[in-house]
């Protein structure tokens, strides 16, 4: 008896989705399961403000968004991987920040430039000159869509440009001597090669913003434009749980039918391994006079979207008050001891002993994470790139890629619910570090999967093929072929999972224990009770680790040939 | 205060079967005297509490009884409720004490599902008026009412109706947070359908002439909720943005707004100039308790008590150590005899309408229906 090629890898990846997606999954579903909330949503004098127009909403900006960062991330990482254009390593460490800077930072950049008068209180620089900026470029699409695209730009970039170095320069090397034109070269070269990747890049930017709730909720409340996650955050919050889990399911339907198309584009031509098992040192692209002005180019947009953000989150952690934030600056936020006279008598957050603490429980587990969520998004990518199972592969795919739809709050519940007690002889993990990890790696498996996918299926079947002859084991092909040669995708893997651990406030919120604090929910206990200045230092120290993280991963990165 | 949780668990399991032979009607009885030894045989005690507060209270309970240990989780309503239901679901309730604002959520999300019990420490029973005694003990009052701009308006609240707000000159001048994004002020929407014939007489009193109910609305309450939409009403995400847009200093004919009365204490701190709007008719909006409860079936079952005991202030003029969190101006103690703070308007001349959360919870999903379709 035989079983097909690939057989038990997927069965063995797809019982772990199961266990950490589909079970929580399915426990959320069947609470609306016999639900009015189906009826309300779909066909009701509701549905339309409930359900179609946020949708909508929903999708321009998913859609709009990926295609903004794959535009921008896309220029970003050819230019750093490619070409030779000035402080390639300055521009690389510049172009992931983003993604490691909360949305509420981006959207207050954009407001301070361009709010008006329609929410009072104080303007932004433009009205400050005399211009009154229309409500427009002020609040709703435009501004949300930019703050979308000037985070999630780097999530395109990081997984394009690891696919693009891990490129052979055999084929460029050959086109650039037969003196193809650049334009061919990419077109006719470089863009097949790195499908996998852009089209990964793009399903998370997309993933990304359609789940982003601080963008809409900031800039679009005001003239009332809404999206399905605001909408279900709203529900969940005022009470009506199951129209929130309904709208969450059909943003999954809704996203997974675009993935589907996505991938079926992938499996029509299924021929990107461009990774072989030695390859020429490739030559960078000359760019001649266009050198420094293309190098400006990109420093703007860095610029425009990482220390703008970062400059007005270091004044908001420096200034007593909100609505004036470049004056009366004071450390005390940050150092100061308790005064009753200031900050109702909390004393900053260095003095605070639960932060050491709770930086150290936020590190281990982002690595924690980090390191399982890869390995199992590494297992997912060779079982997506093998021998297709039609139905298996495609339950893979679509299971690894749903967890970032799932409203935290929703996905937390459902880990207590299925997890907390004991199953049988398994001991009950409520209240443990393990459940909080398990439901984070469930969580940042989209990351892990999509980046290892987009490496791995560069990778050319013939030395696989070429080691399976040889007699060499599953497990043994991966650790000596597989996990060197996608060693770039896979450390672009681990460190967005990382960051978005260190970052995640909505799962870790139902899950965290006291003597287990993370920065994240420090920073929420500050921001909750009004002390915006102690949470956004404590934001701060969580973009401090994330962008040490990231000049650790380049560092790593640099070292392979 | 630092032990993992199921070595914590395990220890509770060993105390409460050595020192437990009471059941809980019975401790609902015991003084502070006779609860503690229970307490302290049980060790420890787990607050789930919507505001970071609990932490300064978690000091001033150690303090006071150093043989056991409070630990404070803060979270929000919306996160104990999926919490307490997953925990129960999961058959391993962690918490033992709740203290939490979103009462008409909570009335129907928990209480009527028995995961809470109502319990009012006997040392205060005499000193809490009944109507915050049940269902559930409140420990005090917040608001969302009406506020403006004294800097902008220093002759006083520019309007003396809640109709005023759906005049032409209050376009797009009136900020709120989006009811369907933060419970209480779809609190607040509710109260003011719940209210319709008070609604209907300032009408009256306001334009001169009895309102005219659209088809489709059901009462004067929810004409006005549909005429304030009409006339833009600004939505934004959180309280906060509500107090920045209408406190900021500087601005001529600042926007008003719903937010808390007791933000006006960050005044100063944050460059507000917040005042409350109290001389509106019918109302300026709603007064609020955040309440305390047992979970169903406590771990600590006397400590937990003896946590409530403490939360509701000691017998000193302003509760003392437990209750000093929360003694600011704006906010109310439900005990008679804590002094109000001087600060601020007295509760009986405050014209804020006090929400009954059943009644709330009863209409409050049909009112979240009829803004939806407005908005």
């Amino acid at each position: 008896m035989t079983f097909p090629k690939g057989l038990a890898p997927t069965l063995v990846v797809l019982l772990v989705l199961t266990l950490l997606v589909a079970a929580p999954l399915l426990a959320i579903a069947a609470d609306t399961l016999g639900s009015p909330a189906w009826h309300d949503a779909l066909f009701s004098r509701l549905s339309r403000n409930l359900t179609w127009i946020p949708l909508g909403n929903t999708l321009l900006l998913g859609l709009g968004t990926a295609l903004g960062s794959v535009l921008i991330g896309g220029f970003l990482a050819w230019l750093v991987v490619l070409t030779d254009v000035p402080l390639r390593r300055t521009l690389a460490v510049l172009a992931t920040l983003p993604f490691m800077i909360p949305s509420f930072a981006t959207a207050l950049a954009w407001s301070s430039l361009f709010r008006n008068s329609r929410t009072g209180g104080s303007t932004g620089l433009l009205a400050g000159l005399g211009v009154d900026s229309p409500d427009w470029l002020a609040w709703g699409m435009i501004p949300t869509l930019f703050v979308l695209i000037a985070q999630y730009y780097a999530l395109v970039f990081t997984v394009l440009s690891a696919a693009l170095a891990a490129l052979s320069g055999d084929a460029l090397e050959a086109a650039v001597m037969t003196g193809a034109p650049r334009r061919r070269i990419l077109a006719g070269i470089v863009l097949p090669m790195v499908t996998p990747a852009l089209l990964a890049g793009a399903s998370l930017a997309f993933a990304a913003a359609v789940s982003n709730f601080a963008a809409p909720a900031l800039m679009g409340l005001p003239v009332r434009m809404q999206t399905l996650s605001t909408r279900l955050f709203g529900m969940i919050e005022i009470g009506q749980t199951e129209r929130g889990y309904v709208l969450a399911l059909l943003l999954i339907l809704v996203s997974a039918a675009f993935l589907a198309a996505g991938n079926r584009l992938l499996a029509g031509r299924r021929r990107f391994a461009t990774i072989s098992g030695k390859g020429a040192r490739r030559h960078r692209m000359k760019l001649g006079r266009a050198r420094w002005p293309l190098c400006w180019a990109a420093l703007g947009i860095c610029f425009i979207t990482t220390l703008g953000p970062i400059l007005l989150l270091v004044a908001a952690s420096l200034a007593p008050q909100s609505s004036a934030l470049f004056s009366d600056w004071t450390l005390h936020f940050w150092i100061g001891a308790a005064d009753p006279g200031f900050a109702r008598g909390q004393e900053g957050i260095l003095r605070n002993p639960q932060i050491v603490k709770a930086l150290w429980i936020t590190l281990g587990l982002g690595l924690a994470v980090a390191i399982a969520a890869v390995a199992i998004g590494l297992l997912a990518a060779v079982v997506l790139t093998g021998p297709r199972l039609r139905v298996l592969t495609e339950a893979v795919s679509q299971l690894s890629f749903l967890p970032m739809l799932l409203p935290g709050i929703a996905f937390g519940a459902a880990f207590i619910a299925i997890y907390g007690a004991g199953i049988g002889p398994l001991p009950g993990l409520y209240g443990t570090p393990l459940l909080l990890g398990l439901a984070l790696t469930a969580a940042s498996l989209p990351f892990a999967v999509q980046t290892g996918r987009a490496t791995v299926a560069q990778i050319s079947g013939d030395i696989d093929e070429a080691a399976r002859m040889t007699g060499a084991g599953f497990l043994h092909r991966i650790g000596a072929i597989t996990l060197p040669l996608a060693a770039k995708g896979i450390i672009a893997g681990a460190l967005l999972v990382f960051v978005n651990v260190v970052g995640d406030l909505a799962i870790v919120a139902l899950l965290y224990t006291p003597d287990t604090p993370v920065l994240s929910v420090l920073s929420y206990r500050y921001a909750s009770d009004g002390f915006q200045q102690f949470a956004n230092a404590i934001t701060l120290i969580i973009l401090a680790v994330s962008i040490a993280a990231t000049a650790l991963a380049q560092l790593l990165k640099g070292r392979r040939p | 205060m630092r032990i993992s949780l199921p070595v914590l668990t395990l220890s509770a399991v060993a105390a409460s079967t050595l020192a437990l032979p009471a059941a809980a009607q019975d401790l609902d009885g015991l003084t502070v005297a006779e609860l503690l030894p229970h307490a302290e045989a049980e060790g420890s005690v787990i607050v789930y509490s919507f505001t970071s507060r609990i932490g300064r209270v978690e000091e001033a309970f150690e303090a006071a009884y150093p043989g056991i240990d409070m630990i404070g989780y803060d979270l929000s309503s919306t996160e104990q409720i999926a919490r307490l239901k997953a925990e129960a679901e999961a058959g391993q309730t962690v918490a033992d004490v709740i203290y939490v604002s979103d009462t008409p959520v909570v009335m129907t999300e928990l209480l009527q599902k028995d995961l809470l019990a109502d319990y009012v420490p006997p040392r205060v029973a005499d000193r809490v008026p009944t109507e915050f005694k049940s269902p559930l003990l409140a420990q005090r009052l917040s608001t969302k009412v009406l506020m403006y701009n004294e800097e902008s308006y220093p002759e006083g609240a520019p309007v003396d109706s809640l109709w005023d707000l759906t005049r032409p000159e209050w376009a797009g001048k009136v900020v709120m947070v989006d009811p369907l994004q933060r419970g209480d002020y779809l609190d607040l929407m509710t109260e003011i359908v719940l209210r319709a014939d008070e609604m209907a007489a300032a009408y009256e009193a306001e334009f001169g002439t009895a309102i005219t109910v659209e088809d489709g609305l059901a009462n004067a309450g929810e004409q006005f909720i549909a005429d304030l939409f009409a006339n833009d009403v600004v939505l934004v995400g959180s309280t906060d943005d509500v107090n920045a847009a209408i406190g900021a200093v500087g601005q001529e004919n600042a926007p008003l707004g719903f937010t808390s009365y007791s933000d006006r204490r960050d005044n100063a701190d944050e460059g507000w100039a917040l005042q409350v709007a109290n001389e509106v008719a019918p109302s300026n909006g709603i007064v609020f308790p955040a309440v305390l409860a047992l979970t169903a079936a406590p771990q600590h079952p006397a400590a937990a008590r003896l946590a409530i005991d403490f939360l509701m202030g000691d017998d000193s003029e302003t509760g003392g150590a437990g209750f000093a969190p929360f003694y600011v101006a704006g906010d109310w103690a439900t005990r008679s005899d804590i002094t109000p703070h001087p600060e601020a308007i007295a509760l009986e001349d405050f014209t804020g309408w006090r929400i009954n959360p059943e009644a709330t919870a009863e209409i409050r999903a049909a009112v979240a229906d009829l803004i939806l379709t407005l908005q």
